[in-house]
């Protein structure tokens, strides 16, 4: 699953607040929680929390700003939310100087480059591994495995988010083996895969044209939380792109055919070829097998999509990719040709609608 | 391709079939006989086509003489006009003989087709040639050294670079390698567009080997590839000495690395440039485009460094170029 922070914000709040009840007296506790809820979301002030709770609440508030509302703002009002992001983020650091999600995204806006933000995050990564593990380590055990198992959870929570955003930026920056060292380490720290790491590992596969090591990420699927199939549209991307590569443009028909057919009635992401900003909280999170997961794995792949001399500017691939759909699926076509104009500009028509839930 | 000189290898080689025995030092008066003049001795469909291909090349490049005095249309639309002519001179020595694969070559080449479809008319091209004869190293253990085979060696090349600028990336470095094979010489650079895939692919190993096995015959295109190479895998100091490699080999090619400029199709392969000149660093910056693309922010870190920027732009101000 990918990072939802509002949810994240709750379920902090949630812990801090059940470790604060008295012990031994369910009745008692049962008919606190009862008004977390009500207090969580009129009166949260009210509520036990710590600098770096406040400082998380803060960053789940930027993330909502930054990552679902300015890309589909107007141009007036997105001056204001950015300006508006970034006091919140300063304002978490100075809460929390260990607030790392805030200092990763506060980096992300300032770094003059994509290496100066890779660079940043790669020389970054073991200090926050160290930060990290120690508020696991600090978690108290109130007696309760599983609230103590979340809480574990959440204190690494913002070591994945960096690792997921270390690969994802020396993707971007054509440092491929640098993208998979870091999903590799995330994969191997996370087997379960929380940040969905793999779908950027795919696409690294896919631009070194290892397709052993993609066949090899395709079996550690089974270990991913909760349990999904390696159909999704990163591997169905990759995999396609490698028959394309091979020259083997039967498959690549089959493989497109198929990733069509997993995301059934979008097709129209795949000639459109949307190019979104990557989110700076974490991946947006969007429904498995939804049009937006399609946008999203498209827009990711656009280091595949777009490489290559040709003429029309959309890459070789992605060439390919829209005028083989647009005659698999013509009303596709038709469909994107409807919205030819930037998701940004159509009234309310976009990824996710600015909804993070 | 030198063509005028194939010409008259081509026309010895016959000749020489044709009267049987000849020594070593007949075939060289032959020779000289037939460079005197060439015409004299086309005597076969086969030869006439290749004539045909080599005068109409010469005449594309003679037309082409004078582009930089038109502006950016009219250069278009002249260019354009002489690439069909050239097309049309293709299939008019196809007339003569459908079987001249440097004809058919050039004729592909001139479509100015995109990755996709070049390679597809290439393969075509290739299966039906593989059917007429399979390419074999010859006597000399070098195909190169069979005058007839080297139109072979010439489409291998421009698949491996179709598929270098077609982001296939594992095919170019396999027909690269065959290539090398089937010509340890390398007269048509096989090594060269094998250096960029293997910078591509992050291939340091692969590399290595390569640059071993030209035992420290530098050119361009593999101190560029170096360079890039070094530059993904996060290895910035080492990449930074590569970078200076690349810089000092041939004049202008910081120049050449950091305001590229247009370059013609290679008709039918990469011409001939001297060792060392900026022609070379074009070549290798031009070839290496979809892999530079690829790295973002590679050409404003080569510029950031003082000497290298200083470099491009001392070499702009001799020669009163844009900067």
């Amino acid at each position: 699953m990918a990072f939802d922070p509002r949810r994240e914000d709750y379920q902090r709040l949630a812990l801090r607040y059940a470790q604060s009840l008295p012990k031994g007296d369910p009745v008692a506790a049962a008919k606190a929680f009862a008004d977390f809820g009500r207090r969580f979301a009129r009166d949260r002030d009210t509520l036990p929390q710590s600098d770096a709770d406040r400082a998380f609440h803060l960053v789940a508030v930027a993330a909502e700003i930054i990552d679902y509302q300015l890309p589909f703002s107007s141009e007036a009002r997105a001056d204001k939310l950015i300006s508006r992001g970034r006091d919140l983020l300063d304002e978490a650091i100075s809460l929390d100087p260990k607030c790392h999600d805030a200092i990763r995204m506060r980096a992300s806006r300032l770094s003059p480059s994509f290496d100066a933000q890779f660079t940043f995050l790669q020389e970054g990564a073991d200090e926050v591994l160290a930060t990290c593990q120690a508020a696991r380590d600090a978690v108290p055990d109130d007696g309760d495995d599983e609230r103590m198992a979340l809480g574990r959870d959440i204190a690494l929570r913002p070591y994945r988010r960096w690792m997921a955003a270390l690969a994802e930026e020396a993707l971007i920056c054509g440092r491929n083996r640098s993208c998979i060292e870091a999903g590799e380490r995330l994969l191997e720290h996370d087997p379960s895969d929380q940040a969905d790491v793999r779908f950027t590992l795919a696409l690294a596969y896919a631009k070194l044209e290892d397709q052993a090591s993609l066949d090899a990420l395709a079996t550690r699927y089974g270990a991913i939380v909760p349990p999904r199939a390696a159909d999704d549209a990163w591997m169905g991307i990759a995999r396609l792109a490698l028959a394309h590569k091979n020259h083997d443009m039967g498959l690549a028909r089959q493989l497109l055919e198929r990733l069509i057919d997993t995301y059934p009635g979008y097709a129209s992401a795949l000639i459109t070829q949307t190019e979104l900003p990557d989110g700076v909280f974490a991946r947006l999170a969007v429904p498995p097998y939804s049009e937006d997961e399609l946008i999203l794995a498209v827009s990711e792949a656009t280091v595949l999509l777009q490489e290559g001399d040709d003429k029309s500017g959309r890459g070789v691939l992605g060439s390919w990719i829209a005028r083989t759909t647009a005659k698999l699926h013509p009303e596709a076509l038709t469909e994107a040709q409807e919205y030819s104009t930037p998701y940004y500009q159509q009234g309310g028509k976009g990824p996710q609608g600015g909804d993070a839930s | 391709m030198n063509g005028r000189e194939e010409l008259v290898l081509r026309c010895a080689q016959r000749r020489r079939e044709k009267i049987g025995a000849l020594s070593d030092e007949g075939f060289a008066e032959l020779c000289l006989a037939v460079r005197e003049n060439p015409t004299a001795f086309v005597d076969s469909p086969e030869l006439a086509s290749f004539a045909t291909l080599v005068g109409a090349l010469d005449a594309f490049a003679r037309a082409g003489a004078d582009d930089d005095l038109l502006d950016d249309d009219e250069f278009r639309s002249a260019r354009e006009h002489r690439l069909q002519t050239l097309s049309a001179a293709c299939a008019q020595a196809l007339s003569q003989d459908s079987g001249c694969l440097d004809a058919q070559l050039v004729q592909v080449l001139a479509a100015d087709l995109d990755p996709d479809d070049r390679l597809d008319a290439l393969l075509e091209i290739e299966a039906k040639a593989d059917k007429a004869a399979e390419l074999n190293l010859g006597a000399t253990g070098d195909a190169w050294d069979d005058i007839f085979a080297r139109p072979r060696l010439r489409l291998w090349d421009a698949i491996a670079r179709t598929c270098l600028a077609g982001s296939r990336f594992r095919m170019a470095l396999d027909v690269s390698r065959g290539l090398m094979a089937a010509s340890p010489k390398d007269q048509v650079g096989g090594r060269l567009t094998a250096a960029l895939a293997l910078a591509r692919l992050e291939d340091e190993e692969g590399f290595n080997e390569l640059d071993a096995r030209l035992a420290g015959r530098e050119n361009s295109w593999l101190n560029l590839g170096r360079t890039i190479l070094l530059y993904k895998l996060g290895r910035m100091t080492a990449a930074r000495r590569a970078l200076r490699g690349y810089g000092e080999l041939c004049e202008g090619a910081a120049y050449a690395l950091l305001r590229p400029t247009f370059v013609e199709i290679y008709l039918p392969d990469r011409p001939e440039v001297p060792a060392g000149g900026f022609e070379e660093a074009t070549f290798a910056v031009h070839e290496a485009e979809p892999i530079i693309a690829d790295v973002p922010d590679f050409v404003a870190w080569a510029d950031g460094f003082p000497w290298f920027h200083a470099a491009a732009n001392a070499y702009a101000e001799e020669h009163g170029y844009d900067w």
